[in-house]
């Protein structure tokens, strides 16, 4: 802060009132969001690990969940850069499997040379990726279709292409690139979750400190505001739906290193479920507002409840219900919290129920 | 003539939606002789006649301004929990109350996503996500998850019934009874929409809820209502979709969720609610699934067909947001007009 000696000292209390309250405000969502995930993830794992130490705890299990986790976790940061600027995007599963078939193809048709020709066609799945997202920004951005609905037809046409592709078959096979990275562990810690963590930390300094990041909050928070910024809304969209088609790319990447098979229907609840994480994470769905941190703990937290169920032998559709019941709490719970506090700013009287029962 | 041709357009785009149909059926029949015979029609008719109602559930929430993926869970809850319920092929219970049954768990379901979203104002994409992960997850935990193959003898009994039965090239084609449970609903939705109170209320809440608040319109209650009446038109659904199958798969219909929200909305309801109609919503059932139907008669391979759905919606939507963000313009030029004199 830097105020000029000249101006009055009025405006200066003002000005510095002004910035410490922002940031109070900034630390205390960034916080509520990711806090609130953490304590989730520690209580989760606490909870099945208490209950089954045996089985919950072993490295082999532990394992699983770091080596599960970053296929959903990256779909799952791509679906919060779209809800950031107040959209959705719902073909990021469909251009993932995309890539993979891609891959799983091109790996096919080079015989013995495949595992050589590996990195040319990693790129080559990406660059199908990136089309694909630019499809989808081209759609939002330049004819101006609502993302929910340009990303519910491009899904049908790039999970239709894949169809035709691969004639609804698996794919096998997969350059040995990816699949050593799929196997390989670092100290103990699986080199996919690593792979997550770094695009995490990408994505975080993407939003953070870049100036498309800034450029995306603001879209998000306010259109007409940024617009009046003298933000063009045309190339901030454009470069998001690129973004994510390029995680959605990643991401495809992610589901071939883990296991070398490709088709046009997996992770077919994925594109449901990368919403629920990102909802989760603390991403409001009208825009504006996301943490990455919180977004991969969310991810991790679904992770460790669903490999928990299975340690404790309960069904997957057991797991289901908990995964809804927790979207559901965890939303009520924070729009009773937002009442509140709107309501408990002034001195207020005490209106209204104080915390409904949650009727779930 | 250009009122008259706008009336012909209609207010949601009805009138181009069915051009496109009698266009594509001409193409398509000049294309394979086979394509323009009385089975075709018939299949046409009999694969849209479970879309249908549940499109008339999802024009409904689309127009109240939300939308709804938990319909088809619902729907399947319903019709299989009453299937399991009643005994199965050991039932003695009448249709009537079979269904009667099944549009009582309906309803239930539907008022846990209306409470939800009305009392706390979620984004009804969200709860309905979490709600559809509920209802399935509950229904094959608690309920079953076995496949049922003998239906309630008074279930089995109504799939038989045939409306109309014609001869298509040489084999016999029927069309079974229950279209009438779409057509009915298609009247009944019609008439609530446009003749009620409710049914205004429900466009001007989609419209502008604020708006409808400040013009006497109860918007929770209303609401609630049209998460309930959407979880029993599912319910109707899923009974339906149980009878025409002959058997109760408690894994089936979930996943289909977002095509039926495509036909919707490409049969002229705007996502952003206010505005559909259900003619709109008739026609872009009957577009997808003659395009599902007719893809393989003129040589295209059924793999294409998402592919194709996908591409008309994007024309689609793509051609009424051009068309919205050039009456836009012609706003702002109308204005700048105005100001100038």
């Amino acid at each position: 802060m830097t105020a000029q000696k000249e101006q009055g000292s009025l405006r200066r209390v003002n000005a510095s009132v002004d910035e410490v309250a922002r940031s109070l405000v900034g630390r205390f969502q960034t916080n509520r969001g990711v806090r609130r995930m953490l304590v989730l993830v520690v209580v989760a794992f606490a909870l099945f690990a208490a209950l089954r130490p045996g089985v919950y705890l072993s490295t082999l299990n532990l394992q699983n969940i770091a080596v599960a986790a970053p296929e959903i976790g990256v779909l799952a940061i791509a679906q919060m850069l779209a809800m950031l600027t107040g959209g959705i995007d719902l073909s990021i599963v469909a251009v993932a499997n995309l890539t993979a078939i891609t891959i799983s193809t091109l790996y096919t048709a080079a015989g013995s040379r495949g595992d050589a020709l590996g990195p040319v066609f990693i790129l080559i799945g990406l660059v199908v990726a990136l089309v694909g997202g630019l499809v989808n920004g081209l759609l939002v951005s330049r004819v101006g279709i609502t993302p929910i609905l340009a990303t519910l037809a491009t899904m049908q046409i790039f999970n239709g292409l894949a169809v035709v592709w691969t004639g609804g078959r698996t794919l096998y096979g997969a350059p040995r690139v990816l699949t050593g990275v799929g196997n390989a562990t670092v100290g103990g810690i699986p080199v996919l979750f690593i792979a997550l963590l770094l695009v995490a930390a990408g994505i975080g300094i993407l939003i953070n400190r870049t100036a498309l990041g800034h450029k995306i909050q603001l879209q998000g928070a306010n259109p007409t505001a940024a617009a009046y910024s003298g933000i063009s809304s045309r190339r901030t969209l454009l470069g998001t739906y690129v973004m994510t088609g390029l995680l959605g790319g990643i991401a495809g990447m992610l589901f071939i290193a883990r296991n070398p098979t490709a088709s046009a229907d997996y992770g077919a609840s994925y594109t449901l479920l990368v919403i629920v994480i990102a909802v989760l994470g603390g991403t409001n769905p009208n825009g504006g507002f996301a943490t990455v941190t919180g977004v991969v703990l969310a991810a991790l937290t679904l992770q460790i409840v669903s490999s928990g169920f299975n340690a404790m032998r309960w069904s997957p559709y057991q797991y289901a219900v908990a995964q809804g019941l927790i979207l559901i709490v965890v939303m009520v719970s924070d729009q009773v919290h937002l009442r509140r506090r709107r309501r408990g700013t002034p001195p207020a009287l005490p209106v209204g129920p104080a915390t409904p029962p949650t009727p779930v | 003539m250009s009122a008259r041709l706008m009336a012909l357009r209609g207010s949601n785009n009805e009138g181009v939606l069915a051009a496109v149909l009698v266009v594509l059926i001409v193409a398509m029949s000049l294309v394979s002789p086979s394509f323009f015979t009385v089975g075709t029609l018939f299949a046409v008719i009999r694969s849209s006649i479970v879309p249908v109602i549940f499109a008339l559930a999802v024009l409904i929430v689309i127009i109240s301004g939300g939308i709804d993926v938990s319909f088809a869970a619902i729907a399947i809850f319903a019709a299989y929990t009453t299937v399991k319920l009643s005994g199965a092929g050991g039932s003695t219970a009448s249709l009537v109350v079979l269904t009667l049954l099944a549009l009582g768990i309906g309803a239930v379901l539907g008022l846990v996503n209306g409470g939800l979203i009305a009392r706390f104002r979620l984004p009804t994409l969200i709860v309905t996500l979490g709600t559809q992960s509920v209802f399935k997850g509950a229904l094959l935990a608690y309920i079953g998850s076995r496949y049922i193959a003998a239906l309630p003898p008074s279930m089995d009994r109504a799939g038989k019934h045939d409306l109309v039965t014609a001869h298509s090239g040489g084999s016999p084609v029927s069309v079974s009874l229950m279209v009438l449970v779409p057509v009915l609903l298609t009247v009944f939705v019609w008439w609530l929409l446009r003749n009620t109170m409710f049914g205004r209320g429900v466009y001007a809440i989609g419209g502008d809820t604020e708006a409808a608040r400040r013009a006497g319109f109860r918007v929770i209650r209303s609401q609630l209502l049209v998460y309930v009446l959407v979880g029993m038109l599912a319910a109707a659904g899923g009974v339906v979709y149980v009878i025409l199958g002959r058997n109760a798969n408690p894994q089936d219909l979930v996943g289909s969720e977002l095509d039926i929200i495509a036909a919707v909305v490409l049969g002229g309801a705007s996502i952003f609610g206010g505005r559909g109609s259900v003619g709109g919503t008739l026609l872009g059932v009957l577009l997808v699934q003659l395009i599902n139907n007719s893809l393989l008669l003129v040589g295209v391979p059924t793999a294409w067909q998402r592919a194709a759905v996908g591409l008309l919606l994007v024309i689609g939507v793509g051609v009424q947001a051009a068309a919205a963000k050039r009456s836009r313009k012609r706003v702002f030029a109308h204005e700048d007009l105005e100001v100038a004199r």
